[in-house]
């Protein structure tokens, strides 16, 4: 026994993990393989029998995991493009060009304090970024980023979403309520008094939308706005859509209308007694609504996923491997050595006696590599739909989500009176006006086709 | 658990500290000494008191104001001074004439350069010392510098109040490159200590002008684009109009001076009004507004900007030759007398009233601070407005905490 333990101390951590966890490992696949025999048949029977559901899962698993790197991406661009407009330099240290801070970040709120300050509700107090986070979340099972890439197609899709992210302020109202503080209780009751003004002018100024599509299901929509830029909703619904921006600026919290976590005014709002990770849940779902934010404005006014223009020529590639047979392995085996030595040959030739042969042929593959990656994407762009619908929907919603932060680091804070006079006397009479025009245009052009 | 009492807190003891919750309370736990306090310190239907600092992110160094609030309102206020107190004062009765005007350099650390003018002034007066023309030049042409690099840092402060990121970074640029132009000047980036009884600290030198001569090619240009992105702001105007509203005779019996009282429409300028200096030979206006709101008082103190340019400029084609310093014995001890010099400031009147009893040190010295006065006049300007506005309206009239508490 003593040569065992000698020679199991003797192993470095991850040779301890590995000998633990092989055997189990070995007898997990064994299993699975017995399982899989013993039950395949019926579990893929049951599953076969209930897609709907198993599709609900898988999409419920991508949307959360999918959250996360997206408020990573989003804090970077918002670090970054707020330190370019204010003549600094911003992150740099972490990753290339400080793009991991944010991750860093992210790791670092989960390892801080979760502090509960004595006389707070715990269990409210608990709960209250949970609420925040999923509302956040689940809105985004309805957003069709391509075609038949989608959560969820409800025919109430709009509805749905309206109604789920109107429980975001549910939270942050918890929030506001449970941490025991005056400075989150004006926070918490700035942002009930906001969201709920600022959900009627969204509501509405979409209803005109509505009426011109016929469908309150976001696939649909999308649908029909294929074709040029100009049969998007955005040139039908001018007004709409701006009262939409505005009003979706205003849900989101952020800059003109973050009053609910003013620093100069109320410390952090809401969050002020918050920290750790339920602190975090509440950074990554403002920054989540953002991005869902700009999703839904894409979707309903600026084509959804259709590209602005239509290729004046058909092209198609045929995309069959089996057909290609021995082409595509020297395809795959010679095409990246030959254009690695093509490029690393001007580079060797041109870079004089400062870059070694390595440096070259280092340069060379991966610009090779870039190359391939560009012809690669290019041809899935042309050959798949959702391929091209995904490029498309994320680089417009990226504007948008540049629009906010571009916004944030312009514009100053509007007051809490100015923002209800806004929202009550400007964007509602704006919306209900919209929807009267909308409407008696509809009539109109009825009325003049049927005669 | 054993209910402990209310007890107060140790640093200070007008914060109750309830054991149990452990939630600061902004009352006193001491039965009311004047009917103001009784009155401020009980809560009518639906009011709450918030306490504000000294830990805000955005009051402007460690300044506590309790506010009393109905919904977001401010009802009434009142600011609890002296978490910056250094005995200034009491410092500089023991120290000799020389070093008394370093202790004076940090009062209002953001223009130090005029915190050493005025006792300096005082000292000379006492001493009836002249000082070289040279020397009265370099006085104004870096004060000057130092005015636009105060005004250059308010306006930044008084976006980030109202919730602005970018102009707070924009200014810090234009007063980075002022500071690093008078550290090459006088040795220091913060408190210059420059000033001598008699003179400067030094003569102008190589990297000082070339680093001004930079900066003036470039200069109006740099604000007026940092001007560019509030002045023209919707929302930022639309704050600051009719914000804070104060009226001459109340600015006056409330003894506002500088751009504040000239926000109200006195043109009144310690420069103009009581020269000092050599003041008298250079041309500038005394920009006034009649409005008095915050507005007023943050285009005001850009104007003032664009003439302290124009004397900058002016300093530079007048600058005589010769020594910066006068000939004046190491230890110095005055005739027993009084003397009082004042400056105009960024922020106002700096002042310094001197008693000297014929030691090396000064038997008394008092010192005047505009911020400390201006903070007296929130009380009149807050009530009614609302909470988001609280700190506008104290931006607004750009107290240095520094300088209030002393």
């Amino acid at each position: 026994m003593t040569v065992v333990n000698r020679s199991w101390n003797r192993l470095s951590l991850p040779g301890k993990i590995i000998f633990t966890a092989l055997p189990v490992m070995i007898v997990l696949a064994f299993a699975t393989v017995l399982g899989i025999i013993l039950l395949g048949g019926p579990v893929l029977d049951l599953l076969s029998h209930n897609l709907p559901v198993v599709r609900f899962v898988v999409a419920v698993t991508i949307v959360l995991l999918m959250t996360v790197p997206t408020a990573f991406l989003i804090i970077y661009m918002e670090m970054k493009i707020i330190a370019l407009m204010n003549l600094r330099i911003g992150p740099d240290r972490v990753g290339p060009a400080g793009s991991l801070l944010s991750v860093v970040h992210g790791l670092k709120v989960l390892m801080k304090e979760d502090f509960t300050p004595t006389g707070a509700d715990p269990i409210v107090f608990t709960w209250a970024p949970v609420v925040t986070y999923l509302a956040s979340v689940m809105t985004l099972l309805v957003i069709p980023f391509a075609p038949g890439i989608f959560g969820q197609d409800l025919n109430l899709g709009l509805l749905y979403f309206f109604a789920i992210g109107g429980l975001s302020v549910v939270g942050l109202l918890m929030a506001g309520w449970s941490s025991y503080n005056k400075y989150s209780l004006l926070g918490g009751l700035r942002s009930a008094a906001q969201v709920v003004s600022y959900e009627i002018p969204l509501t509405l100024s979409v209803v005109g939308l509505i009426l011109l599509a016929g469908t309150m299901s976001l696939n649909q929509i999308a649908q029909q706005q294929s074709g040029w830029f100009t049969d998007w909703f955005v040139f039908r619904q001018p007004l709409g859509f701006l009262i939409f921006f505005i009003a979706a600026t205003a849900e989101a919290n952020r800059t003109p209308f973050d009053l609910t976590e003013a620093d100069s005014e109320i410390v952090a709002g809401f969050a002020t007694e918050y920290s750790g990770m339920r602190f975090g849940f509440f950074f990554f779902a403002e920054y989540v609504n953002v991005f869902i934010i700009s999703a839904l404005t894409v979707t309903l006014f600026l084509g959804a996923w259709n590209a602005p223009f239509q290729w004046p020529w058909q092209v198609t590639v045929n995309l069959d491997p089996g057909a290609l047979g021995i082409e595509l392995l020297i395809l795959f085996a010679v095409v990246p050595l030959i254009l690695t030595l093509a490029f690393a040959a001007p580079i060797w030739m041109l870079g004089g006696a400062r870059v070694k042969g390595w440096m070259a042929l280092l340069g060379g593959f991966i610009l090779a590599n870039l190359a391939l990656g560009a012809i690669v994407v290019g041809i899935a762009y042309i050959g798949f739909e959702w391929v091209s619908g995904l490029l498309w929907f994320l680089g417009k919603t990226y504007v948008l989500v540049f629009t906010f932060v571009w916004m944030r680091g312009t514009l100053p804070r509007v007051r809490i009176d100015q923002l209800m006079d806004f929202a009550w006397k400007w964007l509602l009479p704006a919306s209900l006006l919209n929807l009267f025009v909308t409407a008696a245009a509809i009539v109109v052009f009825e009325s003049v086709k049927a005669s | 658990m054993p209910v402990s009492p209310a007890h107060a807190s140790a640093d200070d003891p007008r914060v109750t500290l309830d054991r149990e919750l452990g939630v600061f309370e902004p009352v006193p736990p001491y039965p009311p000494r004047t009917e103001r306090e009784a009155e401020f310190y009980t809560l009518g239907d639906g009011e709450m008191f918030i306490n504000m600092g000294p830990q805000h992110p955005s009051t402007h160094g460690v300044l506590r104001v309790v506010l009393k609030l109905d919904g977001e309102k401010v009802v009434d206020l009142d600011p609890v001074l002296g978490y910056l107190h250094r005995g200034v004062e009491k410092l500089c009765e023991n120290a000799d004439y020389h070093q008394a005007i370093c202790y004076t350099d940090p009062l209002e650390y953001v223009s130090s350069l005029f915190n050493e003018w005025a006792p300096v002034l005082a000292f000379e007066k006492l001493m009836d010392v002249q000082v070289p023309r040279r020397a009265e030049y370099i006085r104004v042409l870096s004060s000057e510098l130092n005015r636009i690099a105060s005004h250059a840092l308010f306006l930044g402060w008084m976006a980030l109040d109202l919730g602005g990121l970018t102009p707070i970074l924009w200014s810090f640029i234009e007063r980075d490159e002022i500071v690093d132009m008078l550290a090459s000047l006088t040795g220091q980036r913060m408190l210059f200590n420059y000033f001598r009884i008699g003179g400067v600290n030094g003569d102008l030198n190589h990297e000082f002008m070339s680093r001004l001569g930079d900066w003036m090619s470039k200069a109006t240009e740099q604000i007026d684009s940092g001007n560019a992105l509030l002045n023209e702001n919707e929302i930022f105007v639309r704050r600051m109009r009719g914000l804070g509203t104060i009226d001459t005779a109340t600015a006056l019996r409330m003894v506002m001076t500088g751009p504040n009282l000239r926000a109200t429409g006195v043109p009144f300028d310690i420069r103009r009004a009581h020269p000092y200096s050599v003041f008298p030979e250079l041309e500038f206006d005394i920009p006034t507004r009649s409005e008095g709101d915050c507005l007023a008082r943050y285009l005001l103190r850009m104007d003032e900007i664009k003439q302290s340019l124009r004397i900058i400029d002016q300093c530079l084609h007048h600058m005589p030759d010769g020594p910066v310093m006068a000939k004046l014995p190491r230890l110095m001890r005055p005739r027993p007398g009084r003397a009082y010099a004042a400056v105009e400031g960024p922020r106002g009147q700096y002042s310094t009233y001197a008693m000297s009893d014929g030691t090396d040190q000064p038997f008394r010295m008092r010192i005047h601070d505009p911020s400390f006065i201006h903070l007296q006049s929130v009380g009149l300007m807050m009530p009614g407005h609302l909470i988001a506005d609280t700190m506008a309206i104290m931006a607004s009239l750009d107290p240095i905490m520094g300088g209030v508490d002393k």
